[in-house]
């Protein structure tokens, strides 16, 4: 028996020391590391790792470079320099006076990687089979508007429209999707475009496929030698990397162990992950180099979607009682450590959109008041202070912070809404609403107030970290508040089975332009649909005639105008005098970048673009990535 | 005939009920539930912010719950599914249209298979032996350190297990890779190369079944043989001056093994829903992430898919043991 055991444990060992010598080695020999760039695959296993047809309504994980890599959009939006980028077109949609009528001018010199030339044909084509193929992306808008579609030259496509529209470019807008174009030459040989599987693919971009895992985990990309004849390289030049490999990695461990052996230079994290992460590689950063680390220029508003069908949150009082139960501070605190940037509008406290929209409406919220009176004076809700009052949190937990108003501001946030569970009471009291002996919420028909918040159902995202926060703060205003996370938050979001959830309190803006139609459109009145039936617009069920009529001047006018800039600006005025949804810090991304054989990331110190390795953008970061030469 | 009647014939009967019911309740459960796939295509269209104009959307899901087939009542969807599975189709992916979802099954299922079955019957073999013989030489030092061993690993949580095994061999003691089924940019082939690296991947999560799985086979084998050699007959053949070896292999461990090979038939059976935790620990390939996904993305036809093989193979496992036991068992061969 000894003997066999002998023999058992000699055997694994030698298995083991096997591999040993051979070294772990995630690539394989022929594609040198320190010429390679590695990034995690944001949305999972590929399902169907053949298949690169990318341009029907099927999902096929385009993050694992497909988007990034492989293809150009005609514009594609960068939420940091806040610019709305001509990659194969040549300039801004050209509309004329009644908006009936949309062209393209395309950029000349651009080349398919088969050396084929991308012109107009190819964008007619495309156009025309996605409005008669119903599983093809756009199809529906396509069809709602279009007319005809035509070249009037090699590079000029005209677009006629059915009836006027002034947005209609933006489904080609590349903001991690939008319409992008194929080859005809490719496409046109195909039996079914739907189920054509487009591999190899042909790219517009600047890397073309060299390799993919066919059990769907990592796909490699090699820089096409006319890289030149790319919307990427014209604009910007060579991309560094001579190879990019997407990698899904899976959880958060599993990311922090292959950064930590640097065999992954650009993920995202959970918090608690990245701190780890630090610890554990001295080589690892994230967006910023210091406290608070995260990425705060991110385009989307985080907070809480409260079902206005339901009662009692169809009262505007209830939903502002709601607000001011609120402590940002301690709310923050809770959810990020104190880490994220907070803000009172319908849109994120980006740079951009603080110079957009916040500085301009500051007095404005400053001299807002509530329909309430506290101590003979209309109660103003603003409270300019609350950063710096965030501030000294920060301190206490040990960490620093810039000394300077601005730069605070552009930290976290320009301001919020003042703690005032008083003003609170009082509005729920004139409703009805009271309190049992235990101090507890009764609501006016005499029953406990319960709310249940359906949440994201990871505890490290920040949806689920504000529905904890919000559970805290209302349960010390006296409400009987649970958290239900559920993998079916979204569904339930769509068809109104929830009462207050942790979805975004508006669709998310461009990031990277001024026009908020895309945030305030959804809250249209025809796009309400009652409890039960899926959503249309926005989740909260929420419309507004005064919202409808601002959203109809939008349409009306050129979203480069000022006057859009100002109807922006009166949308997002009532948004906070209704208060529907309540907005309350800007979307805290936690990125991790190993600097062990790339340097010169986009963050804070340097913010050149979107710092994003899943965003389409990342094409226009490569070329500026740095080689350390190991 | 006789025992094709009384034997036989019910249990081929029962796995057909058994298929028929599990199958149902397969297709019911799904649509059950608040998740619709034509909603969740949109959802994933605009779920990291591209542009979607909600005027378009009412009549993008009108168009895709036609392509997709999931027009008509439940009952005509029910018979349809049925027409499709008696021609050995499980339909298009609605996540992923128009990929059938045999396809989508194929990709995946070779690195389950390959992962557990190798890892079920490993387990089985050496938990069992060891098991067997440290219930019947229970006194002997090595039964005891066995014996203590695997009472500190068994009640170890799979998740805590395999994620240190990850810890220690993908970064503490980087020997193993931490994530996928081979290296980057190696081709697919029947070479030693190819293979060798595929074992390299496969090395961590095959361990960490199989160490757990040792754990949990030994102790159920002990416990079972610690109460066959109490029985008379092996008393009796103790008595009777044989051999030590004869009465542990043909008297104690082949008894012991009867319920023993029915766990294995069922484990095996089960390996069409894949091992969601060691696919997700190691970024593995395999089933389970598959099924996981899609019943997230409300994909009726990927679950009906996954959760129809699995029900047929669990169910076909037991109809074959329960074939097969009268060879091992001659009391029901004699009944």
């Amino acid at each position: 028996m000894k003997r066999s055991f002998s023999i058992f444990f000699v055997s694994l060992l030698v298995l083991v020391m096997g591999f040993a010598q051979a070294g772990f080695a995630q690539l394989a020999e022929d594609i040198p590391r320190e010429k390679t760039f590695i990034a995690d695959v944001l949305t999972g296993r590929v399902g169907t790792p053949a298949n690169f047809n990318v341009f029907t309504t099927a999902w096929r994980n385009p993050d694992r470079g497909v988007q990034q890599l492989m293809l150009e959009p005609l514009w594609l939006v960068d939420y940091v320099t806040g610019e709305v980028i001509n990659a194969l077109a040549a300039e801004g949609p050209i509309y004329n006076e009644d908006f009936t009528q949309m062209t393209v001018k395309l950029r000349e010199g651009c080349q398919w990687s088969d050396g084929v030339p991308i012109t107009a044909d190819d964008i007619v084509y495309g156009i025309e089979l996605c409005m008669q193929d119903s599983g093809m992306s756009y199809n529906a808008p396509f069809n709602l508007y279009v007319d005809k579609v035509y070249k009037t030259d090699d590079y000029t496509v005209v677009f006629e429209f059915k009836e006027p529209n002034a947005r209609f470019h933006a489904n080609f807008i590349d903001r991690w999707g939008g319409w992008r174009p194929f080859p005809k030459h490719i496409f046109e040989e195909a039996e079914d475009p739907l189920s054509f599987d487009f591999n190899p693919p042909i790219s517009s971009g600047p890397y073309v496929l060299k390799d993919f895992d066919q059990a769907g985990y990592w796909t490699l990309w090699e820089r096409r030698e006319d890289w030149d004849k790319t919307p990427t390289g014209i604009l910007y030049g060579m991309p560094q990397p001579e190879y990019v490999l997407f990698y899904y990695y899976g959880d958060a461990a599993n990311k922090v162990i292959a950064q930590a052996n640097h065999n992954l230079d650009m993920t995202d994290l959970t918090m608690e992950a990245f701190r780890a992460i630090l610890e554990r590689n001295e080589y690892s950063r994230g967006y910023r180099k210091e406290y608070p680390w995260v990425v705060n220029v991110d385009p989307c508003m985080t907070g809480l979607t409260l079902n206005n069908d339901v009662s009692p949150f169809d009262l505007k009082d209830v939903r502002w009682a709601l607000t001011l139960a609120i402590d940002i501070v301690d709310y923050i605190g809770i959810a990020f450590d104190g880490a994220a940037p907070m803000g009172v509008l319908h849109v994120p406290p980006t740079p951009v959109y603080q110079e957009w929209y916040y500085k301009p409406l500051e007095e404005w919220l400053k001299n807002l008041t509530l329909d309430i009176e506290i101590d003979g004076e209309p109660f103003k809700p603003y409270d300019p202070e609350a950063p710096f009052r965030l501030v000294e949190y920060v301190k206490e937990r040990g960490y620093d912070v810039p000394k300077e108003p601005e730069a605070i501001r552009e930290m976290f946030g320009p301001g919020w809404w003042k703690y005032a569970p008083d003003v609170a009471e009082q509005l729920l009291l004139r409703n009805g609403f009271t309190k049992d002996a235990n101090g507890k919420w009764l609501l006016p028909d005499g029953t406990p107030w319960k709310i249940a918040i359906t949440a994201h159902p990871s505890p490290s995202h920040p949806q689920h970290r504000n529905s904890l926060a919000a559970a805290q703060q209302w349960r010390n205003f006296g409400i009987d508040v649970t958290v239900n996370p559920s993998e079916a938050y979204a569904a339930l979001a769509q068809t109104g089975d929830y009462v207050v959830n942790d979805n975004w309190p508006a669709i998310e803006p461009w990031g990277g332009h001024p026009d908020l139609y895309r945030v305030l459109s959804p809250f249209r009145t025809s796009y309400y649909r009652p409890i039960g039936e899926q959503a249309v617009g926005h989740s909260s069920r929420w419309y507004n005639e005064k919202l409808d009529k601002v959203i109809e001047e939008m349409e009306k006018v050129d979203w480069d105008s000022d006057k859009n800039l100002q109807l922006g600006m009166e949308g997002l005025k009532i948004l906070v005098e209704e208060m529907p949804t309540i907005p309350t810090f800007g979307y805290p991304g936690v990125v991790a970048w190993d600097e062990y054989y790339w340097t010169n990331y986009p963050g804070a110190e340097n913010p050149y673009t979107q710092p994003y390795h899943h965003w389409p953008n990342f094409k226009y970061m490569l070329p500026f990535l740095r080689p350390v030469e190991r | 005939m006789l025992f094709f009647k009384r034997y036989l014939l019910p249990r081929i009967v029962q796995f057909l009920v058994v298929v028929f019911v599990g199958i149902t309740i397969v297709f019911i459960v799904p649509r059950l539930t608040p998740v619709d796939p034509v909603q969740q295509v949109i959802n994933r269209i605009t779920a990291q912010g591209a542009f979607l104009d909600p005027a378009a959307v009412d009549s993008m899901r009108k168009s895709l719950t036609e392509l997709y087939g999931l027009e008509g009542s439940m009952l005509q969807q029910y018979f349809a599914f049925w027409g499709r599975l008696f021609r050995g189709d499980f339909g298009p992916s609605l996540f992923q249209f128009p990929i059938p979802v045999t396809q989508l099954i194929m990709t995946s299922l070779p690195w389950t298979a390959g992962l557990l079955i190798s890892t079920t019957l490993i387990s089985w073999i050496v938990g069992n032996l060891l098991g067997g013989l440290a219930g019947y030489f229970k006194d002997r030092r090595w039964a005891k350190v066995l014996d203590n061993i695997s009472m500190v690993i068994r009640p170890i949580p799979y998740y805590i297990f395999a994620l240190l095994l990850l810890i220690l061999f993908a970064y503490l003691f980087p020997i193993f890779p931490s994530a996928g089924g081979y290296s980057v940019g190696r081709r697919i082939g029947f070479n030693w190369a190819f293979i060798s690296d595929v074992l390299k991947h496969s090395f961590l999560p095959a361990t960490s079944l199989v160490v757990l799985g040792i754990a949990a086979n030994f102790m159920t084998m002990k416990l079972i043989v610690s109460n066959i050699v109490a029985e008379d007959y092996v008393m009796y053949a103790k008595a009777g001056g044989l051999k030590e070896s004869k009465i542990a292999f043909k008297y104690v461990l082949k008894n012991g093994l009867l319920p023993q090979i029915t766990g294995l038939a069922l484990s095996l059976g089960q390996i069409f829903g894949g091992a969601l935790i060691t696919e997700i620990v190691f970024s593995y390939p395999g089933i389970g992430t598959l099924v996981y996904g899609a019943i997230n993305s409300g994909d009726y036809n990927l679950i009906m898919g996954v959760t129809s093989l699995s029900v047929i193979g669990i169910a076909g496992a037991t109809l074959i043991i329960d074939l097969l036991y009268p060879l091992f068992d001659p009391r029901i061969r004699h009944r």
